[in-house]
């Protein structure tokens, strides 16, 4: 699950399904720190991973374009 | 990284892979004395039942000084790029509409997605605000403590920002009270880390009877400073969207 969200949110073109990719990406792995017993780096994962990055990059695509070329 | 081609990701990945599979296949254990000593004292040691705690504000508190001081230098850098944007662009246009929310005249086109956005984001806002802080002052005995809490904070900030409609005064108002929070948490961290010296003669030793309380004070200006310094650098970056 986790490759084959970091492989779409590497290969695919549209920018925004790429970062919503990349967000669930973050939110799987905190689920996997959790799982193995690390809710510290689980926390940090969900805060920064899915909320933080998300929005900053949200932002940088208003900002540039959403086609990836 | 488009105008790479895909053999040639194919074959980065393939050599990655490589290089990290004796890791995962070795048989040699974990060496273990450190985690062990670690689960042993380091509650007694330091007070802070966990044992992350208690390595970065306990054994290694100097370190999450230069990790703070990091973290400042980061910020400064960003503001500065980003007020240098700021400047260029107003030169050539009118003042950009600082609200967060739509435009009066576009809010009836979107009326759906604007009640949405600002009901959940004004709901949720408050409650992910107090997690934030009980992150922050529980993070001796929980998993958790200044960063993670901050970063905590800082997404309730911006749900705060984005949820409410506000004009453009208030947003300063915002802004310079975030940057006295941040720069007053910094300097409470200094302080906190410089006045042990004069008293015990060493830099960031535990000059109270219960050593819980120094923990809890470190742990409160490091989520102060990363929150008010993280959303202090997305609301000005979200500021500048019309540009």
């Amino acid at each position: 699950m986790l490759i084959a969200l970091a492989s779409f949110a590497l290969l695919s073109r549209d920018l925004l399904s790429g970062i919503i990719a990349l967000g669930a990406f973050s939110l799987f792995s905190a689920v996997i720190f959790l799982l193995s017993h690390a809710p510290d780096v689980a926390i940090t994962e969900a805060a920064v991973g899915a909320g933080l990055t998300t929005i900053i990059f949200v932002w940088a695509i208003r900002h540039t374009g959403r086609d990836d070329r | 990284m488009r105008k790479w081609s895909v053999p040639a990701q194919i074959a980065i990945s393939f050599v990655l892979l490589l290089l990290f599979l004796p890791l995962f296949l070795s048989q040699e254990s974990w060496p273990t004395t450190a985690r062990d000593i670690l689960a042993e004292d380091a509650g007694t040691q330091t007070g802070a039942e966990n044992i992350v705690s208690a390595i970065y504000l306990g054994y290694r508190a100097f370190d999450t000084l230069g990790e703070t001081i990091v973290l400042l230098i980061a910020l400064s850098g960003t503001m500065s790029v980003v007020s240098l944007l700021k400047r260029n662009s107003e030169d050539e246009r009118t003042p950009v509409s600082l609200d967060f929310s739509l435009e009066e005249e576009k809010r009836a086109h979107h009326r759906l997605r604007t009640h949405l956005l600002e009901v959940v984001t004004g709901k949720i806002g408050p409650i992910i605000l107090l997690f934030g802080f009980y992150v922050v002052m529980n993070g001796h005995l929980s998993p958790g403590g200044g960063f993670q809490g901050g970063a905590i904070i800082a997404s309730g900030i911006i749900f705060f920002v984005l949820g409410n409609p506000h004009r453009r005064e208030e947003s300063e108002i915002q802004r310079t009270t975030l940057h006295l929070i941040e720069s007053s948490a910094f300097l409470l961290f200094l302080l906190a880390a410089l006045v042990p010296l004069f008293i015990t003669g060493e830099v960031l030793a535990n000059p109270f009877e219960s050593k819980e309380v120094y923990i809890i004070a470190l742990n409160t200006f490091i989520g102060l400073k990363v929150g008010a310094g993280i959303s202090l650098m997305c609301i000005s970056m979200i500021e500048r969207r019309n540009v």
